[in-house]
């Protein structure tokens, strides 16, 4: 019996201290000036949360463009991810681990040493400051995710299945929708969620290569933070965060750990 | 010493609306090799993990050696566990695992190592300690666990299914290897199968589980020729049932009366002089042939099983089968008359009081 | 074949990326005049003390927060193998942590440990200061305890769940084979578990490590002025006005790359499967 409470309060500790940050940020985003010493704000007010939530403050747009680089990255991810993985999953080859490597380095390399280089490169292409630049610098830590976590799930898929589809006069078209990708289904959404995240939270490659005209949500939030406007800070990180708290909700079992090489710095 | 005793056990799988193992009575006599048989589902995984103190029964005590190890923790309780996948652990060399009881004892290196050298010749591994798990075929892990475990000199060792992951060339080795070991080490040993034919080969004696209770606990000859049930019978492949009445010295049946052995006594329950009751006989026991004394039968099927025939007949309404030689089978042609003879010594007689033997799946 | 597009893609971009800064931290860079490589940038940047200090300091925070989390993520790990009441919600924290952005977590810590934030007002009422001044700095501070905090929090759970997820699949049969053989809980941990763990644990200690050297936004956030994390004084170097000293950024971030690459280079050599394991 003692070692269940023991359990429990560690595990209460532990579940405060995860929800411990998020607390003042939601706390400012209905305060009406927040001074030291109080502990709760004197003035409450939706002052923040109408701001934010105006279209034409800029944040709500921002939330708009942060979704729109985010999926933009996780449907090219996709693409271009489905087949490699595919291929690294199913097959074995000479160079295999060369491959692996390529695609794991960018991943962990950190942003800061790519970033000078790539906006040089960016800014010869004409890309730095668009959309587009962005999401292809998204991609750079995306991609290896992606990849990897369809790697593991192919690895686990069983292509016999998709013979049978095509004797039985299936196309391959006709294979993959209907064989193909019901099974890789969980892998893929799972991978798609963590690309999703990874290019919702880029600060740096988002700063570096938008140049300032790609004013993601994190940007909108540390230009209020540094402003001081801690009530709108508060109100854009709740509003940062929904989305992820969404996405996982619908995907709720995925994350359990069951590619554990690969969950690797998702919303990083 | 007593060996192992299993008294009144009883455990419940956690969200299971009836018990697993239910009132269970076994003794497992000390030195010998005995099999807890059942098919899967039957709670003999569940009786492993009670032993081994992997779990806590509901109801009931285990005693090894005469004394209780209910309270003790898996470590401290003398009995061994060899797993199905032999659970090498990776990180360690064969030497090393080997070794591994020993020095969680708190043995020297220079001791521990000239135990395990002894052990790994004992399983025919000798040369091999320096590799790791990964290198080893599964034949070898298996022969590596069972070092690693006996190397400790349990009270009890317990065997889950050890031959099942092994192709046919490599169980015969394996068995004849446990045997072996059994009888130089002299470790009681329990080896938990679903495997009838692996059970009859191995064991001195055979515990059979169906349903989460002991249905027969005997050698194997005994299971095979005296049966306690029809479920029994059943699970050892019998098929030839049939039902009357046991009056006095001889069988009331469809065959007319037929007289039994001084020695076909009772099986489980009812009053062994007479009553209703399951007659029974081994389809290899069944004697084919021309004319002599025996029943008038007609052959139904025949069927070619490689080391022997099988033969159905049909004698009125009822149905036996036959297990013969190829060459005897072969020689029948199906709707051919032939007679059939039941010896008597190969007789036996399951008391069936409620008359649902045959209806009844269980026990 | 299947990978070109994924491998010239992502190759393309991250090789046009590092060889440029490659190049022009040789000085090498037309565009201004300068059109013979050569290692001065390095040579500046080694000897300018602000660099080192940086660089100290930014291996100091990935080696405190990756010790902390990996320490943590274990006992953490340990603790939701079993049931117990609100291991469910507590699981669920976990996961929802890891959809948390780090600029937001960064900010919430700010806002708690900050001489002005919850943490000092809960003080103040506690009457234990009366000024924030009175507070310990522990954000903006030499030794970037509110980043390291901000780090500890999101990677517990990213190598928690890891850990988790190899002793709920692999560990429990060796544990019960361990205790079978006479092992105690304590050795049965000691040499079964840990062992097994570790090459799991060391390879996401890895990535922890490259992330909390690398990253930019903590720091730029929670980091004290002087010295400054080494991607906050790498940043700040390449949007330097001067363009001639541009090339001490570019070599800079060579350095970075560098210890990233050796990382990724432990991280595969620990994760990847190894050749020869297959032929037997």
């Amino acid at each position: 019996m003692t070692a269940d409470r023991w359990r429990l309060i560690a595990g209460s500790l532990l579940a405060l201290w995860l929800v411990l940050p998020l607390v003042p940020l939601a706390i400012w985003s209905f305060a009406h000036g927040w001074r030291f010493p109080d502990l709760l704000p004197r003035d409450w007010s939706l002052r923040a949360w109408t701001h934010v939530l105006t279209p034409g403050s800029g944040v709500l747009e921002s939330l708009g463009l942060t979704a729109l680089v985010a999926g933009l990255t996780t449907i090219l991810a996709v693409l271009v991810g489905l087949p490699a993985g595919r291929a690294l999953g199913l097959h074995d080859f000479r160079g295999k681990r060369l491959v692996l490597l390529v695609l794991l380095a960018p991943a962990i390399v950190p942003a800061i040493a790519v970033v000078p280089g790539l906006h040089g490169v960016f800014l010869r292409l004409g890309l730095t400051g668009t959309i587009p630049g962005v999401v292809l610098a998204h991609l750079i830590p995306v991609i290896p995710y992606m990849t990897l976590v369809l790697a593991a799930t192919f690895a686990g898929f069983d292509t016999t299945h998709e013979d049978q589809a095509r004797s039985l006069g299936a196309g391959p078209w006709a294979v993959f929708r209907h064989v193909t990708l019901p099974a890789i289904l969980p892998g893929l959404l799972t991978g798609a969620l963590f690309a999703f995240l990874v290019s919702w939270s880029q600060y740096l490659l988002t700063l570096a290569i938008g140049g300032g005209k790609v004013q993601t949500l994190p940007l909108a939030l540390y230009s209020y933070a540094a402003a001081g406007r801690n009530d709108l800070a508060g109100a854009t990180a709740i509003l940062c965060i929904l989305p992820g708290f969404l996405v996982l909700a619908l995907v709720a079992r995925r994350l359990t750990g069951r590619h554990p090489s690969v969950i690797g710095g998702i919303a990083r | 010493m007593t060996g192992l005793v299993l008294a009144g056990l009883s455990s419940t799988h956690p969200g299971a609306s009836r018990p697993t193992i239910f009132s269970l009575d076994l003794a497992v006599p000390a030195g010998s090799l005995t099999a807890l048989l059942g098919p899967s589902g039957a709670g003999k995984t569940t009786v492993m993990r009670l032993i081994a103190g992997l779990i806590a029964p509901d109801a009931g005590d285990i005693r090894l050696g005469g004394r209780s190890i209910l309270a003790l923790p898996p470590e401290r309780r003398g009995v061994v566990m060899v797993f199905q996948n032999a659970l090498l652990f990776p990180h360690l060399t064969l030497a090393e695992n080997v070794g591994f009881g020993l020095r969680m004892r708190g043995l020297g290196p220079a001791e521990i190592a000239t135990q395990v050298e002894a052990m790994l010749g004992r399983v025919q591994l000798d040369g091999l300690g320096a590799r790791r798990p990964s290198a080893l075929s599964g034949g070898q892990a298996q022969r590596g666990a069972l070092a690693r475990a006996l190397v400790l000199k349990p009270d009890l060792l317990l065997l889950d299914e050890p031959l099942s992951n092994l192709d046919a060339s490599l169980r015969d080795e394996m068995r004849q290897l446990i045997r072996d070991l059994q009888r130089d080490t002299g470790t009681t040993m329990l080896v938990v199968t679903h495997d009838q034919a692996e059970a009859v080969a191995l064991a001195d004696r055979i515990a059979l589980l169906l349903d989460g209770r002991l249905a027969q606990e005997a050698t194997p000859w005994e299971i095979y020729r005296r049966p306690a049930t029809v479920a029994v019978a059943r699970f050892f492949g019998g098929v030839n049932f049939l039902p009357g009445r046991r009056v006095g010295g001889a069988f009331d049946c469809a065959l007319g009366r037929v007289p039994l052995p001084t020695q076909a006594a009772e099986g489980k329950g009812g009053d062994p002089a007479s009553g209703p009751a399951v007659l029974t006989i081994r389809p290899e026991a069944i004697r084919l042939g021309p004319a002599g004394d025996g029943h008038e039968a007609r052959v139904l099927a025949t069927a070619f099983l490689g080391t022997q025939g099988r033969v159905e007949l049909g004698l009125g309404d009822l149905r036996l089968v036959a297990l013969t030689t190829p060459e005897v089978a072969g020689g029948l042609i199906p709707g051919a008359a032939v007679t059939v003879s039941l010896p008597a010594e190969a007789l036996w007689v399951i008391p069936d009081p409620e008359g649902k033997a045959l209806t009844d799946r269980g026990a | 074949m299947f990978l070109a597009p994924a491998v010239l893609l992502l190759g393309g971009l991250f090789l046009a990326a590092i060889g440029l800064g490659l190049l022009r931290s040789l000085r090498y860079m037309p565009a201004i005049g300068l059109t013979r490589p050569d290692l001065a940038a390095y040579a500046a940047i080694l000897t300018a003390p602000g660099f080192l200090a940086s660089v100290g300091l930014s291996l100091w925070i990935a080696g405190v927060s990756t010790l902390i989390s990996t320490t943590l993520a274990l006992g953490a790990a340990l603790l939701l193998r079993h049931s117990f009441p609100g291991r469910g919600t507590i699981g669920l924290l976990f996961q929802l942590n890891l959809t948390v952005p780090h600029a937001v977590g960064a900010l919430g810590i700010l806002y708690l440990f900050s001489q002005s934030g919850g943490f000092a007002r809960l003080a103040h009422a506690a009457g234990l200061i009366a000024v924030p001044a009175e507070f310990p700095a522990l954000t903006h501070d030499p030794y970037a305890i509110g980043i390291i905090l901000q780090y500890v929090w999101k990677e517990v759970p990213f190598v928690g769940l890891i850990l988790l997820a190899t002793l709920q699949t692999i560990a429990p049969g060796h544990e019960a084979a361990a205790r079978s053989l006479g092992a105690s809980p304590w050795q049965t941990f000691a040499h079964v578990l840990l062992p097994m763990l570790l090459p799991g644990l060391v390879a996401a200690a890895a990535l922890v490590f490259a992330f909390a050297l690398g990253a930019y936004e903590i720091p730029l956030l929670l980091g004290a002025h002087a010295p400054e994390a080494l991607p906050v004084l790498a940043w700040r170097s390449f949007t330097d006005v001067d363009l001639y000293t541009r090339p001490e950024a570019y070599a800079m971030a060579m350095v970075i790359a560098l210890i990233g690459l050796a990382l990724v280079g432990l991280h595969a050599w620990l994760v990847l499967p190894k050749r020869g394991r297959d032929d037997r």
